[in-house]
């Protein structure tokens, strides 16, 4: 048992009056439930005892639980209410489950993003669920004239077992609501789990495969608009002017607006990039209607020239140049060339590198390149907006309310607390929707148009006004002994318009002679986070050159990472080294038990290796490649995971799986690249995306077993499949690849 | 023309390379292939000569990406396999939830690069696959005229197929594609050339 | 005026005859359990059955559908008891779910034309639906799970 002091305030606890998403909805409901279908129904009553801001039980004992967090296939639907289910104390299978409005008071940071959902709500949500247990069971006393110590709770029931008195929660509800809360509570030993640990199905699987409403493209109100952007055709471009007349006369068309989305000088934070200011608005009745009216329009475009933003930091405001060059990709990698060739911003030193280097037998050296990449969420960006001059509602796809509504409220002059947001569950997210631009953009078209509406971006929006990840460069060099020892090593890397250099990760800490260098060149093109960001890079650099290294070492692959983390561990160089180097050679380990790696079944099997560390976790794979018909394909994959306790998992299996599948869909045939600043991919006919048969047959899944608080899950397993594959590639081919995407320089290859 | 060569030795070469040149050509040709002789004067020189038209035509992306050496069309001006990997199945007409027109509707869907459309969109069956990819000429105007490997038609039905609603498909392909190397009214004018001057096979 | 039968249901309408099957689906009659992604017949969010067959509504101009018949996800069986939706359930196949609709329509027409699909048959029928969550390994194994469950239905 762990002691925990109850951080929430009273506040937090408060019964609250309304909750629901407010307008008129069309069979569009917040509840699921895993069973007990039947119940959704009467969870319409609104005699619901609220415990706290997670908890409501009625009298009839119908236990609902509040998911704070926005789902976006990480299934914290399912795998919140159980941590809460897990301490209160009920049947798994008898509660119901409703997804929270934006409420950062009673749900707390509500942020889907980083790998954190679990991370972050694990203490709150096992508090929430053990202090309502516990106001039951002092109001069961109360009612009982016991004392609270020798009452008892079983899947939703108190006992007192001497006197034979029983009830149900519900019974105690109303009575536990007015109960303060505890200042301290006792949380289960994890050896107690009873629902967390063991895998439960998705709350809103039965909504999945019967198609009801559940996204935001989905939601439906009444009166309402769709909405849909004219963009800029290119990076660097504005609109000068448009011709709306003949699009106006198109059935179903209510208007063609301009819209300006920041006001010169605003104070932006970070998540609020967006990549065009000035936009072309067309509204009309329906989405097929809206899209032959754009068809329609005659907009000349002209470049918008450099620009400063207004950035917000903690040190006040601070200007951006954004330059208004239109870029092509062709140029942008001679220009990183030419970067990489010239002394960077130094981020981190051990040793003497320097001296390493001119003293070195053998110098290794390896330049890894890698595209933009849009995040594709197979539903688009869309929202919905319902904008008055005395409130606003939000509905729709967001992995951070909490950092769009202080934009909105700026923006649209109102206080946060007219300012409603309710997030329907996300068709994919991978970064894309924690940039809320499209809220911002969804309600001043709404508040313009004085109606309610949805903006829809169609698939070609998505991908050519997207909120990329960087395009990435990385020269790695090493410096070896006439014995083959590794005595230095060198890391520069940069990007457009970031670089990805993580300085203080492994294998950092185990060199004694490091550098690590980071530049970057600026650039009008939109980036965000994307799944993994920067990891997603790095371990695609690093992984693939520790591998050629210890080819050049003479050394296994395995061995060489392993005696790497030997090092780190008992001997480490610096004091920043944000890994443990246990947990590393752990997965590291595990993979190479599982994987048979020492001793191979299938030689037709050609395999690479990779580990990594981000988001506090650690992973280790191994791609197993065959090729057919002159393509590549990774049919197998075993996967070494440490992320601390896991949840749910076989929900957790499903999202290693779904991790790997995206990293080697990306790592082989990714790409955005772009042409007088226009993106060349505008659908998936361009953009190509791992399909069914291009994905592994088997994907097995180790988790590490131990007690460690949950760590990241979402992220972690991404990055080294990256490494995996370019390691399993140059088995299969013989051939180093070290431009993304592998298989547009394999069919050069190939071709010649 | 007859003018031109009147000086008799080099008529005499002419007709001796000519003669030649019909000896390998009628010899590589297949003497089943039941084509109505009537009264048609048959050039083979001419015949020989549209038949390059025809074939270049037939090579194009337009027409070879649905006659594939194997069961997956290809895609794309540079005859790429159709991504997704749509399968002939038996009728030629895909397999399972991959049926052609489930995507490739009656007409062209607009935009770059999105399914071309024809009611009747479909590769050669399996049982008559009528394979363009990789053919030379004389292999391929040797199907061509084999009802055994042409899709069971005789030198009507052949000569009919210039204006199947499919072949003109080819000339109408949908935003991003390249058109076949000629007009539809100069592909139709050399194949009838070509069959009605004897269905010549280019040589081997 | 439109009449289409959907899920075995009459829906009169008013619709331009060129509008897509998916948005007169989506907009008009109300039915989203068919979804967006693309447009172009790409990603297979949109399929629905037209007479059998699965169509990706999003290129299916709504002519052609009518006097057919179209089924939606919402339809595809009376109480949701499709031995693929049993299947994704019990193999809880969903990450994000957006594309699975499509991707059990499309499902559906290959168990019903092949009883007990092979995985190259699965290959085969599944490669037009893109996962971008990378659920294929369980939509794979829920196809098999799904022609048992069908199989045994059947002696029953």
């Amino acid at each position: 048992m762990t002691h925990q002091k109850t951080p929430m305030n009273r506040r937090s606890f408060l019964k609250s009056s309304t909750l629901a998403g407010g307008g008129l909805m069309i069979s569009f409901t917040w509840l699921s439930a895993f069973k007990y279908d039947d119940k959704l129904n009467e969870s319409d009553l609104p005699q619901w005892n609220e415990l706290n801001g997670y908890i409501k039980i009625t009298s009839d004992n119908l236990i609902k639980i509040i998911n704070p967090n926005p789902e976006f296939g990480q299934n914290v639907m399912t795998s919140f209410p159980m941590i809460v289910a897990e301490e209160l104390d009920v049947d798994w299978e008898k509660i119901v489950v409703e997804m929270g409005p934006h409420d950062s008071v009673k749900l707390g940071p509500q942020f889907t993003g980083g790998s954190n959902s679990v991370r972050m709500y694990w203490k709150p949500l096992r508090q929430a669920g053990a202090t309502a247990r516990r106001m039951l069971m002092q109001a069961a006393a109360q009612t009982w004239s016991v004392p609270v110590e020798e009452v008892t709770t079983e899947a939703g029931m108190l006992y007192h077992k001497k006197s034979g008195k029983s009830g149900t929660y519900g019974q105690f509800a109303s009575t536990a609501s007015g109960i303060p809360v505890p200042k301290e509570i006792k949380l289960k030993d994890p050896k107690e789990f009873k629902i967390v640990r063991n895998s439960k199905k998705n709350v809103e699987g039965a909504k999945i495969v019967s198609g009801q409403p559940l996204f935001g493209l989905d939601y439906k109100h009444e009166g309402m608009l769709i909405a849909m952007i004219e963009h800029p055709p290119a990076f660097g471009m504005k609109l000068k002017s448009f011709d709306a007349s003949q699009s106006l006369k198109m059935p179903g068309i209510k208007n063609v607006f301009r819209l300006e989305l920041y006001p010169e000088g605003f104070e932006q934070g970070g998540f609020d990039t967006r990549t065009f200011n000035d936009l072309l608005v067309v509204l009309g009745n329906t989405t097929w209607e809206v899209m032959q009216a754009r068809k329609k329009l005659v907009v000349t475009w002209e470049p918008k020239g450099d620009t400063v933003d207004t950035m917000g930091s903690r040190n006040g405001k601070k200007a951006v140049n954004v330059p208004g060059r239109l870029e092509s990709t062709s140029a942008q990698l001679s220009e990183m060339k030419q970067y990489a060739d010239k002394p960077a911003q130094q981020l981190r030193k051990d040793g003497d590198p320097e001296t390493a280097f001119k003293n070195a037998a053998q110098i290794i050296e390896r330049t890894y390149n890698a595209p933009f990449l849009a995040h594709n969420c197979l539903e688009p960006m869309n929202f919905f907006a319902h904008v008055t001059e005395e409130k606003a509602l939000l509905v729709g796809p967001l992995q951070a309310p909490g950092w769009t509504e202080p934009t909105l409220s700026k923006i649209l002059n109102l206080p946060a607390e007219k300012i409603e947001i309710q997030m329907t569950r996300m068709g994919g997210g991978f970064g894309r929707r924690a940039y809320g631009h499209y809220l911002v953009e969804a309600a001043l078209i709404s508040r313009q148009a004085k109606a309610p509406v949805k903006l829809v971006y169609s698939r070609e929006d998505d991908m050519t006004y997207g909120i990329y990840r960087p395009m990435y460069t990385a020269t790695y060099r090493a410096a070896l002994d006439a014995d083959k020892n590794l005595l230095a090593l060198h890391i520069r890397g940069g990007g457009i318009p970031e670089n990805a250099i993580h300085p203080n990760r492994f294998p950092a800490g185990a060199i004694d002679n490091y550098l690590a260098e980071g530049w970057q060149i600026p650039s009008n093109i939109t980036i965000g986070a994307f799944r993994a960001p920067r990891s997603n890079f790095n371990a695609a650099a690093e992984q693939s050159f520790l591998d050629e290294l210890a080819e050049a070492m003479g050394k296994d692959p395995i061995e060489l990472r392993l005696e790497l983390l030997k090092r780190a561990k008992e001997n480490p160089v610096g004091k920043n080294n944000e890994y443990d180097a246990d947990r590393y050679a752990g997965v590291l380990k595990l993979v190479k038990e599982k994987s048979g790696w020492n001793s191979p079944t299938d030689k037709k099997y050609k395999r690479g290796v990779a580990a990594y560390f981000c988001h506090n976790s650690y992973v280790a794979h191994v791609a197993d490649m065959v090729e057919r018909d002159g393509q590549p394909y990774v049919e197998r994959v075993f996967s070494a995971v440490d992320c601390g306790i896991v949840v749910n998992p076989d929900a957790a299996t499903n999202m290693v799986q779904g991790a790997v599948i995206d990293g080697i869909g990306n790592a082989l045939y990714g790409e955005l690249t772009h042409k007088e600043g226009a993106a060349v991919q505008k659908n998936f006919s361009q953009y190509r995306i791992i399909r069914f048969h291009e994905a592994p047959k088997k994907i097995e899944v180790h988790f590490v077993q131990n007690d460690i608080d949950p760590t990241g899950l979402g992220e972690p397993p991404f990055p080294p499949v990256f490494g995996a594959v370019a390691n399993a590639l140059y088995k299969s081919t013989g051939k180093r690849f070290y431009d993304q995407p592998f298989i547009t320089k394999l069919n050069e290859l190939s071709k010649s | 023309m007859a003018k031109r060569y009147y000086w008799p030795k080099k008529a005499i070469f002419l007709i001796t390379t000519l003669l030649i040149f019909m000896v390998i050509v009628m010899s590589a040709f297949d003497r089943e292939v039941p084509y109505t002789k009537d009264d048609q004067t048959h050039d083979s020189i001419a015949s020989v000569t549209a038949f390059t038209q025809v074939y270049k035509v037939l090579m194009s992306p337009r027409c070879m990406n649905c006659h594939p050496s194997g069961d997956v069309p290809l895609q794309g001006d540079d005859s790429h396999l159709h991504t997704m990997l749509p399968r002939r199945g038996k009728d030629g007409k895909g397999l399972y939830a991959m049926k052609c027109t489930n995507c490739h509707q009656p007409e062209n869907t607009p935009g770059v690069r999105t399914p071309p459309g024809n009611a009747n969109w479909h590769l050669p069956p399996a049982d008559m696959k009528m394979v363009f990819q990789g053919k030379t000429a004389h292999e391929l105007a040797r199907q061509l005229v084999d009802p055994k490997r042409n899709g069971r038609k005789n030198m009507a039905q052949l000569i009919a197929h210039a204006d199947d609603d499919l072949v003109l498909a080819g000339w109408n392909p949908g935003e991003g594609r390249t058109l076949p190397p000629i007009s539809h009214a100069e592909f139709k004018k050399a194949w009838l050339t070509w069959i009605r001057n004897g269905a010549f096979a280019p040589a081997p | 005026m439109i009449s289409l039968n959907i899920n075995n249901k009459t829906y009169s309408l008013e619709a331009d005859a060129d509008t897509p099957l998916l948005w007169v689906l989506r907009d008009i009659v109300g039915l989203v359990g068919t979804k967006y992604g693309c447009g172009v017949a790409q990603c297979g969010a949109c399929v629905v059955h037209l007479n059998g067959e699965a169509v990706r509504s999003c290129v299916t101009k709504v002519s052609r559908a009518i006097g057919q018949k179209v089924v939606t996800i919402e339809g595809l069986s009376e109480k949701n008891d499709h031995p693929l939706q049993k299947a994704w359930l019990e193999l809880d196949v969903a990450q994000c779910g957006y594309c699975q609709a499509g991707q059990i329509m499309a499902a559906a027409v290959l168990l019903k034309e092949n009883k007990q699909p092979t995985d190259a048959d699965i290959d085969i029928a599944m490669a037009g639906n893109i996962c971008r969550c990378g659920t294929y390994l369980r939509i794979r194994e829920a196809i098999h799970l799904a022609a048992d469950i069908q199989q045994k239905s059947k002696k029953r």
